[in-house]
C-alpha cells in the first residue's frame, strides 16, 4: 500500500512541476486565490450597513470619484462594495453547481462505462440526449417553474450540464477497464465495487478534476445569464444579479459604465481563471497536448 | 443499418423531448389557469371553461396523451398571452432567427476555423498566444454583457434594437440595407462569443493531426509547409472539428436567446424571453420542443453527412 | 477575382446611395411610439394586454368615451344615452353620418351585432366579457337606436369599454378564436387605421382622414416594440422614436435637460400596495392558506401600517415620483378619491406600544415573523422590500423577504399562502372594478377556484356600502358611498396602499410640439381612458426627417466592410497563386 502512496505522491509532485511550468495556469491559480480571499473577506470588510439601501447616504448614480472609487448604483450603494460582496455568491453558485454537475456526470459515466447490458446503453442514450438538448433552454425552463432562489439556480445548472463530464468519464472508464490488470482483478473475483473503487475511480479522478474546473467556469457564465434574464435570486447579489439590476434600473441609458463594467469584468476574470487552470491541468494529464 | 439506428436514436430523442416538455411545463408548475387569470376581470365560469378547454380537469396521463397526439398533428396548443396556436406564433419568428444565427454562424465558423488552423500551425508563436488568449477571454465573457457594452461603446453608429426601422422605404434594396445595418451589433456580439469554441476545437484537432506520422512523411518528401497544411492536415482535422461544432449547437441556441434579448431582435430567442416573463407555459413548451427538436435533427443530419464524408465510418 | 469584387462593391455603393434617396425626401409625418409590452392579438374580442387594447381603441370607437379634459362621459359611436326610470333599460342613439373607414355607414346594427356576438359566443367574451355579464338583451329597433336591457341596475353603462366592430366585416368571421384581424388595412371607426403588424417588431397605423371628429394632424402612427423601457429611453434620446411611457424614475431623471426631449410627469392610475393577509377565508368561511394568524388581529395590521414610513418610500424608492398612499381610488380620479382627515402617522414608538398592548411582547428582540413576498424583476418590489423589512424590524417584527416569479406570487396570493405581499392595480374612471375586488363575493369557492379577490378582505360594512353604490345613480350620493368604503378599508387595513405612482412619459419636443393629456390637470399622454394623446398630437413645424442620416451611415458601413473583405480576398488569392506557381 505504502508503495502505491509513494508512487502517487511522486506523480503528484511531478504533476505540480508540470503545472507550474505553464504560466497561464499559474496566473489563473493566482487570480483564483485572490478571488477566494475577496469572497471570504468581502462581507467582513464591507459590513452589513454599507449595502443596506435604507441606510446609505450617498446619492444614486454617482460616477467614480473620491469616496466611491467605482461610483454608486441606483440606490446610492457603492459599486465597489457591491462587486466585492458579489464575489462570494457568484463563486458559491459556480462551485456548487459544478460539484453537482460533475458528481452526476461521474456517477453516470462510470456506471455506463463499467456495467454492460441495456441499463448501461440506456444511460448512454440519456447522456447523449442531454448532451444535444440546448442546456441553457433546459436551465431556463427549470428555473422558471421552480421557486426562485440560489438553490434553484444551482439545481438548474447542475442538472443540465453533467453530460459532458459523463461522456469523458465513460470513455476513460472503458479505457481503464480494457487494461490487463483490471481484467486480472475481475478474474480474481474482484466485485464491481472493488474494481470501481480501486481501479476505475483513481484513473478517472484527474480527469474529473479538470472537468470540475471547466464546469465551474461555465456554471458561472450560466448563472450570470439566468440572472440577467430575470431568473436569479435578487436577495443574493451575485455579479449576474448586479448586471440584471444595472439593466433593470437603466444603467445603459444613463451610460453608467461604472455599474456595468466591474461585475462583467469580474465574471470574465473568474471564468478565465478557472478555464486557464483547467486547461493547464488538462495538459498535465494529457502529455500529448504538451509542446 | 447504421442509418436506421441513427434514425431510431433521433426518434427516441425527440420522444424524450416531448416527455420533458410535458413534465417541465405541465406537471411542475401547478395550475396554469391561475397564472393566466391574475389581474384580469374573469368570472368563475370563465376559469372553469378555460380549465376544460386546456383539458386540465382530466388526469395527467390523459393530458399527456392528448398533448402528444396533438403534436403529431402539429398542434402545440394555444398560447396564453397571444390567444393563438403556439405553432403559428413560433412560425412567424423563425425567419429573423435564421437570418441572425445563419449569418453569424457562417462568419464564426470561418473565422474560428481559420484562426484555429493558423494558431495550431504556428504553435507557441505570438500569433498563437494572442489569438488563443483573445478567444479564451471572449469565451469567458457573458454574451449579454458584451452586447450592452457594444451598445454603449458604438453610440449612435448602429441601431441598438430591432431588425428594421418602421419608415424605411418599402423597396427591396432599402429594406435589405436597413436590415443589414440593424444586423451589425447583434451579429458581432454573437460571433464574438461563439467563434472562440470553433477556434479552440480546430486548434486542438489540428495539433492532434500534426502528430500523425503521415505528416512527417509528407514533409520528409519535401512538400512545402503550406501545402502540407492545406492538402493533408486541414482536411483531416476538419472532420472531428465540424462534428464537435454540431455537438455544440446548443450553445448557438443559448447565444440566440441572449443576443436577441439584448438587441430586441424579433426572433425565437426574444419570443422565449417574452414567454418567460409572461410565463406563457404552452408557448414555452412549444419553444422547448421546437428548438431542442431542431438541434436533434441537425445532429442527425451531421451524423449522416459524417458517414458519407468519412470512409472509415462508412466501412464500420 | 479582384475585378468582380470591385464591380460588386461599386454596384452596392450605387444601390446604397440611390436607396437612401427616398428616405431623405419629404415623407409623411410619423409619430413613433415605444411599446414595451407585447401585442397579444389585434382581434379586439381577444386582446387583453394593455398595449393591444390601446391600439384597439385607436382602431375602433366604443359606444361612449371619456373627455380629455375632465373625463366626463362624451360621445363616441353613440351621441345620446338615456336610462329608463327603473334603470334596467338603456337607450343609445347612434347619429347618422359616421362612417367606417371603407365608407359604409356606422349604424345601431353594428352595435347590436357586437354585443350580441359577445352574448352568444363565449370566445367573444374573452377580453371584455365582464361588461356584458349583466346584460339581458341588446336590440336595434332602427338604424339609429340601440336598446340594452340589463338583469339588474348597472352604473357602468356609460363606461362600456368595448370596441364596436363593423357587422359587414365581422358577420362572416366563423372561427373567432383563430381570427387575427390582420387583413390590412383593417376596416375600423377610430382615428387611425391598422395597416401593418410585424410581431415583435412594430405596428403601423395611418390616419383616418374621414374620422368624424376630424382627421389627426399627422399621417402615420407607428408603435415600435422594445424589450424594456431602458432600451426605449435610449432610442428616444437618440431620436429614433418620439414618445415613451412607463419610465423608471432614474430613466426619467436621465432625460432631464436633454436637447429636444420634453418630459411629462403625470398623475397615474396605478398604485402600489402591501397586502396584509387578514385571515383568508373562502366563500363558505373556512380559513385557507397559511397566513400568520396574528394578522387576523386588526390592531396588528394597524401597527404594521403605522410602522412603515410611506414618505421615505416615496422619496427613496420612487425618487419622489409618487404620492403617498391612502384610499384605494388614486387621486387622479379626484371625484372618488378619499383622503383621511388625519393620515395615519409614521410612528414606530406608537406601533411598538400598540403591539405590546395587543399582547405580542418582544421576546429576544422579536415579536413574531412574517413572510414578505414580492415579484423578482419588479424594480419597486425589489427595493421597497428592503425598506419595509428594516421598518418592521424596528418594531420587533422579523420579515423574511421572498422575491419570486410573477406566477409564484400569483399562486401564493391566490392560495393565501402569504403574510405580506406586494400588489398593485390600475384604477378606472369608474371605481366599481377596484372596489369590487375587495368584496366577500370575490373570495374563492370551497373548491379553491373562482373569485379574483385582491386582499381576502370580507367585511359586512364594506359589502353593504358596495351594494348600495352599485345601484346609486345620484352621483353625489354615490361619491359619498365610495369614499366611506375607502375609509372603512383604510381603517381595517387588509392592505396598505403605499403610493400612487406617477406615470413618467417623455417625447421629442422637436418633432411634436404638443400632446393633449388626460385629465387636463397633470394627466397622461399614453394609457388614457381614450386616445386623445395620440389623436390630438401636434407635429412641430420644422419636423426634420432623420432617415437620410441613417441611410448614409448604412452605406458607409456596408461599403467599408465590402472593401475590407474584397481586399483580404484579393490579397490572399494572390499569395496563394504565387505559392502554387512555385
Amino acid at each position: 500500500m505504502s508503495v502505491v502512496w509513494e508512487r502517487r505522491r511522486t506523480a503528484l509532485r511531478s504533476g505540480w512541476r508540470e503545472f507550474t511550468a505553464q504560466r497561464s495556469g499559474v496566473a489563473g491559480l493566482v487570480v483564483l486565490g485572490v478571488a477566494v480571499a475577496v469572497a471570504v473577506l468581502g462581507p467582513l470588510l464591507t459590513g452589513a450597513s454599507a449595502l443596506d439601501v435604507t441606510r446609505v447616504e450617498a446619492a444614486a448614480w454617482e460616477p467614480p470619484g473620491p469616496g466611491h472609487w467605482l461610483g454608486t448604483d441606483h440606490t446610492g450603494r457603492s459599486v465597489a462594495l457591491l462587486v466585492l460582496n458579489g464575489t462570494g455568491a457568484s463563486m458559491l453558485v459556480g462551485l456548487t453547481a459544478a460539484a453537482l454537475s460533475v458528481a452526476i456526470g461521474t456517477l453516470v459515466g462510470i456506471a455506463s462505462g463499467h456495467f454492460r447490458g441495456w441499463p448501461a446503453s440506456a444511460l448512454m442514450r440519456v447522456t447523449d440526449f442531454f448532451l444535444v438538448v440546448p442546456q441553457l433552454v433546459l436551465a431556463i425552463a427549470l428555473s422558471a417553474v421552480l421557486p426562485r432562489g440560489l438553490g434553484t439556480i444551482v439545481l438548474a445548472i447542475g442538472l443540465t450540464s453533467w453530460p459532458a463530464t459523463a461522456r469523458v468519464v465513460r470513455a476513460q472508464t472503458l479505457a481503464v477497464e480494457a487494461r490487463p490488470y483490471v481484467e486480472r482483478a475481475h478474474a480474481l473475483g474482484g466485485g464491481h465495487l472493488h474494481v470501481i473503487a480501486h481501479h476505475v475511480v483513481p484513473a478517472v479522478l484527474p480527469l474529473v478534476l479538470v472537468n470540475t474546473t471547466l464546469a465551474v467556469a461555465s456554471s458561472i457564465v450560466s448563472e450570470s445569464t439566468l440572472a440577467f434574464l430575470g431568473l436569479g435570486d435578487p436577495t443574493h447579489l451575485s455579479w449576474g444579479t448586479l448586471l440584471h439590476q444595472a439593466q433593470l434600473f437603466g444603467a445603459v441609458s444613463k451610460e453608467a459604465w461604472w455599474f456595468l463594467l466591474p461585475p462583467g469584468l469580474g465574471i470574465m476574470g473568474l471564468v478565465l481563471a478557472f478555464t486557464l487552470v483547467g486547461r493547464a491541468l488538462e495538459t498535465v494529464i494529457n502529455p500529448r497536448l504538451r509542446s | 443499418m447504421r442509418i436506421a439506428g441513427k434514425l431510431l436514436g433521433a426518434g427516441v430523442s425527440l420522444g424524450m423531448i416531448v416527455v420533458l416538455g410535458f413534465l417541465l411545463f405541465r406537471v411542475i408548475p401547478g395550475d396554469p389557469v391561475v397564472s393566466w387569470a391574475r389581474g384580469r376581470p374573469v368570472t368563475p365560469e370563465m376559469l372553469a371553461s378555460m380549465r376544460s378547454s386546456y383539458g386540465l380537469d382530466k388526469p395527467l396521463f390523459v393530458q399527456f396523451l392528448s398533448y402528444a397526439g396533438g403534436l403529431l398533428h402539429g398542434d402545440m396548443g394555444q398560447s396564453f398571452s397571444y390567444n393563438r396556436p403556439v405553432l403559428d406564433v413560433i412560425g412567424e419568428r423563425v425567419g429573423p432567427t435564421l437570418l441572425l444565427v445563419g449569418t453569424s454562424t457562417v462568419i464564426a465558423v470561418i473565422l474560428g476555423l481559420w484562426l484555429g488552423i493558423r494558431s495550431a500551425w504556428r504553435r507557441a508563436s505570438t500569433f498563437d498566444r494572442v489569438s488563443t488568449s483573445v478567444a479564451l477571454a471572449l469565451w469567458s465573457t457573458p454574451t449579454f454583457w458584451l452586447g450592452m457594452l457594444l451598445m454603449i461603446a458604438t453610440g449612435d453608429l448602429f441601431p441598438s434594437r430591432g431588425m428594421r426601422d418602421t419608415d424605411t422605404a418599402p423597396d427591396f434594396v432599402s429594406q435589405s440595407l436597413d436590415v443589414a445595418h440593424h444586423l451589425v451589433l447583434p451579429s458581432v456580439t454573437f460571433v464574438a462569443v461563439v467563434y472562440a469554441q470553433y477556434q479552440l476545437v480546430m486548434r486542438s484537432s489540428m495539433l492532434e493531426e500534426m502528430h500523425a506520422p503521415y505528416l512527417t512523411t509528407a514533409r520528409a518528401k519535401g512538400l512545402r509547409d503550406d501545402l502540407v497544411r492545406r492538402r493533408h492536415a486541414v482536411p483531416n482535422a476538419l472532420l472531428p472539428a465540424v462534428t464537435l461544432v454540431f455537438l455544440h449547437l446548443g450553445l448557438v441556441v443559448a447565444g440566440a436567446i441572449t443576443t436577441e434579448t439584448v438587441f430586441t431582435w424579433p426572433g425565437l430567442g426574444l419570443l422565449f424571453y417574452d414567454a418567460l416573463s409572461g410565463l406563457d407555459l404552452p408557448l414555452l413548451q412549444g419553444l422547448l420542443v421546437v428548438t431542442a427538436g431542431a438541434v436533434v435533427v441537425m445532429n442527425l443530419l451531421a451524423d449522416l453527412l459524417y458517414g458519407v464524408l468519412d470512409p472509415r465510418v462508412r466501412a464500420a | 477575382m479582384r475585378a468582380i469584387a470591385l464591380r460588386f462593391t461599386a454596384a452596392v455603393m450605387a444601390f446604397t446611395f440611390t436607396g437612401s434617396v427616398p428616405a431623405v425626401a419629404d415623407g409623411p409625418v410619423t409619430l413613433k411610439v415605444a411599446i414595451v409590452q407585447q401585442i397579444d392579438s389585434m382581434n379586439p374580442f381577444l386582446a387583453v394586454f394593455q398595449s393591444s387594447t390601446e391600439i384597439g381603441r385607436l382602431m375602433y370607437d366604443p359606444l361612449t368615451t371619456y373627455a380629455q379634459d375632465d373625463q366626463r362621459v362624451v360621445e363616441a359611436v353613440a351621441a345620446k344615452w338615456e336610462p329608463s326610470p327603473d334603470k334596467l333599460t338603456w337607450t343609445f342613439t347612434v347619429p347618422g353620418g359616421k362612417k367606417w373607414s371603407d365608407g359604409q355607414p356606422i349604424t345601431s346594427r353594428d352595435v347590436a351585432f357586437t354585443y350580441n356576438l359577445m352574448l352568444t359566443n363565449e370566445t367573444a367574451r374573452t377580453a371584455n366579457g365582464s361588461y356584458v355579464a349583466n346584460f339581458e338583451s341588446v336590440t336595434a329597433p332602427d338604424e339609429q337606436t340601440v336598446v340594452i336591457k340589463t338583469k339588474a341596475p348597472q352604473v357602468t353603462m356609460t363606461a362600456l369599454d368595448v370596441p364596436i366592430v363593423p357587422e359587414h366585416k365581422w358577420s362572416s368571421v366563423s372561427d373567432l378564436k383563430n381570427y387575427r384581424n390582420e387583413d390590412f388595412p383593417v376596416v375600423g371607426s377610430g382615428p387611425f387605421i391598422l395597416t401593418d403588424h410585424k410581431p415583435g417588431e412594430f405596428i403601423k397605423l395611418k390616419a383616418n382622414k374621414d374620422y368624424w371628429r376630424g382627421a389627426p394632424k399627422y399621417d402615420e402612427l407607428h408603435f415600435v416594440y422594445f424589450k424594456n423601457s431602458d432600451a426605449a429611453v435610449q432610442a428616444l434620446a437618440k431620436g429614433e422614436i418620439d414618445l415613451v411611457n412607463r419610465m423608471a424614475p432614474a430613466q426619467f431623471d436621465s432625460l432631464q435637460g436633454k436637447e429636444g426631449v420634453e418630459r411629462n410627469k403625470a398623475r397615474g392610475r396605478r398604485f402600489n400596495e402591501l397586502l396584509v393577509n387578514p385571515g383568508a377565508q373562502n366563500k363558505s368561511g373556512q380559513f385557507i392558506g397559511d397566513g400568520n394568524p396574528v394578522l387576523r388581529d386588526v390592531r396588528v395590521r394597524r401597527a404594521i401600517a403605522q410602522s412603515i414610513d410611506l414618505e421615505s418610500l416615496v422619496k427613496r424608492v420612487s425618487l419622489g415620483y409618487a404620492e403617498i398612499g391612502t384610499g384605494i381610488v388614486p387621486p387622479v380620479f379626484e371625484k372618488y378619491h378619499w383622503e383621511p382627515a388625519r393620515r395615519r402617522a409614521f410612528d414606530p414608538a406608537a406601533a411598538r406600544a400598540a403591539l405590546d398592548a395587543a399582547g405580542y411582547p418582544l421576546r429576544d428582540g422579536t415579536r413574531f415573523s412574517l413572510r414578505l413576498m414580492g415579484r423578482s424583476g419588479r424594480a419597486y418590489d425589489e427595493q421597497a422590500s428592503e425598506y419595509i423589512k428594516t421598518s418592521l424590524a424596528d418594531v420587533g417584527i422579523r420579515a423574511e423577504v421572498q422575491l419570486v416569479s410573477d406566477d409564484q406570487l400569483n399562486q401564493a396570493t391566490t392560495a393565501a399562502t402569504y403574510d405580506l405581499a406586494f400588489s398593485g392595480w390600475g384604477a378606472n374612471v369608474d371605481p366599481d372594478f377596484i372596489l369590487g375586488l375587495h368584496t366577500c363575493a370575490q373570495r374563492p369557492g370551497p373548491d379553491g377556484t373562482g373569485g379574483t379577490t385582491d386582499s381576502y378582505f370580507c367585511d359586512a360594512e364594506y359589502d353593504a356600502l358596495y351594494a348600495q353604490q352599485l345601484s346609486e345613480f345620484d352621483e353625489a350620493r354615490r361619491i359619498d358611498l365610495v369614499k366611506r368604503m375607502q375609509e372603512r378599508f383604510y381603517d381595517q387595513v387588509p392592505s396598505v396602499v403605499l403610493s400612487y405612482e406617477n406615470a413618467l412619459e417623455a417625447y421629442r419636443g422637436d418633432r411634436f410640439s404638443r400632446f393633449p393629456v388626460q385629465p387636463a390637470n397633470g394627466g397622461v399622454i399614453m394609457a388614457q381612458n381614450g386616445v386623445w394623446g395620440y389623436y390630438g398630437a401636434v407635429p412641430a413645424l420644422a419636423a426634420s426627417s432623420s432617415g437620410g442620416v441613417s441611410g448614409v451611415v448604412i452605406g458607409i458601413a456596408v461599403v467599408a466592410v465590402l472593401v475590407l473583405v474584397s481586399g483580404v480576398l484579393v490579397a490572399r488569392r494572390r499569395r496563394v497563386t504565387a505559392e502554387e506557381r512555385e
